[in-house]
């Protein structure tokens, strides 16, 4: 690269290869990157997603990380601008992108240990990229409880997986949702709820969540009376987000940064910051 | 460190030398107690006492409107875009250099600002010692009344006719030299500065925070429950017009441009403001400084907290821009500290 014009704020093209709807409203692209490499991203860390013309937003990285492949996943949500043109396009369609950006889950430390993953709405999306990694590495880990948690059984995405996941009995997992329908069978109520119902070793037990602003607090507070303490809790928050480079002031949790201190961070390093949950 | 003595006689001709080479700024009255930099032109007259520079020196490195790349939506290929016009910033207050100062390290840190850092590198400062010091002004109680760095050459009169120039620079050195040679400031010379900063600090301290500057983090850290952010916010229109005069304010939007054919296209920044609305929402509508009271908050936070927790420099640099600009009489880290520092005096 030309370091004298190096610009951060320039992406680079990248090439829709497949798309492959969740829900009404949630879609999995698949990319590939025209660099021939591959992304080289941690489990957590999001990229940000160029659709010229229309502007560029933030989304986390789906897929685990892939030492050759050149293929990434995100999934996103139609709700505005750059989400609504993104779902218009076609494979073959180039978008630009920047990253992989923001901090990760430390796979490293939850190495030996169990790990308890809670998904409340979209947060599987991001955690998908942990848990796969972690699948990758079974038996480097003790137990993985998946919890999900969605408002209503149409919302649910990756249901076909996750009900593989549950099958192959790696995984162990608990589902409910907020507002169930005729055809649902399972578990009702918020996420919460699913806590007291799991039997995990507090001392011994990792957790990674992510979800709406709304369900930490009630998450956290349910998993430290479970005597897990804060250091074992990892959480990634959600900002408005512009610039992805710590600069532009707009993901701001206090004077954290949300896109270079986070989006993931350990519960001790944010429980005194009044603006993080 | 090299100081010169030069004449007011010897001005014009080297303006006119700068003004071949650079976009030339000086502070000018534009009408009664309303100053800014403008470009210089023959005959201008320089307002050597004004008080405070309506728009800040921000504007001259980070402009309200940059281009940052440009893109072609066929090939879906970008380019960065890079502007640094050579320029002269003439007669800018210290405390307006403290807050350039500030951006250069928040640029700098982490990622560099290429757009940034090049406009700044291109950039000359020539800081001026104030004369006038406006009513809303506070500078002197923020450490913000002298620099040490940051500048290329340092003005002050010490006459009708008269000024010690400090050097900062080899460039400000061989800036001041254009015109043949230069002559050293006698001990008396140098004397009569440190008298004109003696003077202008004695103004300048009129208007002072009631503790040390220092302690600003620590007071706010607990202050986040005050009425005082309430008090205050329940009149605030959210116009952001503190946030667009201030020297360190720096927050920015992303947006783009394409032409008509939609072909290719420009993505620029713009200056945005943590006090409008929106400023935290996202799609969905959801607010993560959804009050007043938040956003009014966190600006003094940023101000009093967090910048001097990165940097160890209170994130205001008093120059009062705010007071003046807020309709609501509201914006006034002055008030707002020493308010604060009151309220929690039983603490002490
Ligand atoms: C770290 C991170 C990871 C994310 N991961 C996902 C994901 O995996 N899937 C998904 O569907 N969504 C994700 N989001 C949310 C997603 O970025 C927003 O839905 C998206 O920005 C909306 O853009 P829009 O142009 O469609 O909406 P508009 O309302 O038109 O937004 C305009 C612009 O505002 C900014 N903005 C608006 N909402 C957000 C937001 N929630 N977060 C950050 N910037 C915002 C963006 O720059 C956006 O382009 C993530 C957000 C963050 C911060
Ligand atoms: S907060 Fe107000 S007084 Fe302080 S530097 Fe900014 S504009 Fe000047
Ligand atoms: S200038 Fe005054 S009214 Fe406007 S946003 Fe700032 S504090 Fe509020
Ligand atoms: S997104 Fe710009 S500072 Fe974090």
């Amino acid at each position: 690269m030309n370091t004298k014009l190096f610009s951060p704020y320039v992406p680079r093209p990248v090439t829709l290869v497949e798309k492959t709807p969740l829900s009404d409203f949630v879609t999995r692209f698949t990319f590939e990157q025209d660099n021939g490499k591959p992304l080289a991203h941690k489990p957590g860390q999001f990229v940000n997603l160029s659709i010229y013309g229309i502007g560029e937003a933030p989304f986390s990285i789906s897929s685990p990380p892939r030492r050759t492949n050149i293929t990434f996943e995100i999934a996103v949500r139609r709700i505005g601008a750059v989400t609504g043109a993104l779902h218009a396009l076609e494979p073959g369609a180039k978008v630009g992108l920047r990253g992989p950006y923001g901090s990760s889950f430390p796979v490293m430390k939850f190495v030996g240990k169990d790990v308890l993953i809670v998904a409340g709405g979209l947060g599987y999306i991001p955690l998908r990229s942990l848990l796969f990694y972690q699948l990758r590495h079974r038996d480097e880990f003790g137990r993985i409880v998946l919890m999900v948690g969605t408002r209503d059984p149409k919302e649910r995405i990756f249901v076909d997986e996750i009900a593989d996941l549950a099958k192959s009995g790696e995984v162990e997992v608990m589902e409910t949702v907020d507002m169930p329908d005729s055809t649902w069978k399972g578990n009702v109520g918020v996420i919460t709820t699913l806590l007291p119902k799991a039997e995990l070793d507090p001392g011994n037990t990792f957790v990674a969540m992510v979800g709406p602003p709304i369900m930490y607090r009630f998450v956290i507070a349910e998993c430290r009376k479970k005597g897990i303490a804060s250091e074992q809790i990892f959480v990634s928050l959600e900002r408005k987000m512009k610039c992805g480079l710590g600069k532009c002031g707009h993901c701001q949790i206090n004077e954290l940064n949300t896109c270079i201190d986070g989006p993931v961070f350990c519960y001790t390093d944010i429980e005194a910051y009044q603006e993080a949950i | 460190m090299t100081t010169y003595t030069v004449y007011k006689e010897q001005l014009p001709g080297l303006f006119e030398k700068w003004s071949k080479q650079y976009a030339l700024h000086v502070p000018a009255r534009l009408r009664e107690g309303f100053y800014d930099l403008v470009p210089w032109k023959k005959d201008l007259e320089i307002a050597w006492d004004y008080d405070v520079a309506y728009n800040s020196p921000k504007r001259f490195v980070m402009p309200p409107h940059e281009a940052l790349i440009t893109y072609d939506r066929r090939t879906c290929e970008a380019q960065p875009v890079f502007e640094a016009p050579k320029q002269i910033l003439f007669g800018v207050h210290p405390y307006d250099v403290k807050a350039l100062n500030q951006l250069d390290q928040l640029m700098e840190g982490g990622s560099p600002d290429q757009n940034y850092l090049r406009r700044r590198e291109a950039t000359v400062v020539m800081v001026f010692e104030p004369l006038t010091v406006s009513s809303s002004a506070f500078w002197a109680s923020v450490g913000a009344a002298s620099v040490a760095h940051g500048f290329d050459l340092y003005w002050t009169k010490i006459g009708p006719a008269a000024f010690t120039v400090e050097v900062g620079s080899a460039k400000g050195e061989e800036l001041l030299g254009m015109n043949g040679p230069l002559l050293s400031s006698t001990a008396g010379d140098k004397e009569g500065a440190r008298r004109a900063k003696a003077r202008v600090l004695a103004k300048a301290r009129k208007n002072a925070l009631r503790y040390n500057w220092e302690e600003t983090p620590r007071l706010l850290a607990k202050c986040w429950d005050s009425p005082l952010w309430r008090r205050y916010s329940q009149m605030c229109l959210a116009c952001g017009s503190c946030n667009l005069v201030c020297p360190t304010c720096y927050c920015f939007d992303i947006r783009e441009e394409t032409d008509d054919k939609l072909e290719t296209g420009v993505r620029s920044r713009e200056w945005d403001g943590c006090m409008l609305e929106g400023f935290a929402k996202v799609a969905g509508n959801h607010n993560f400084r959804p009050k007043a009271q938040d956003r009014y908050r966190h600006r003094y936070f940023r101000k009093g907290k967090y910048i001097y927790d990165k940097i160890g420099e209170l994130g205001c640099v008093g120059c009062g821009r705010c007071v003046r600009a807020c309709t609501a009489g509201i914006a006034n880290p002055l008030k707002v500290f020493n308010e604060l520092w009151e309220e929690t005096a039983h603490e002490y």
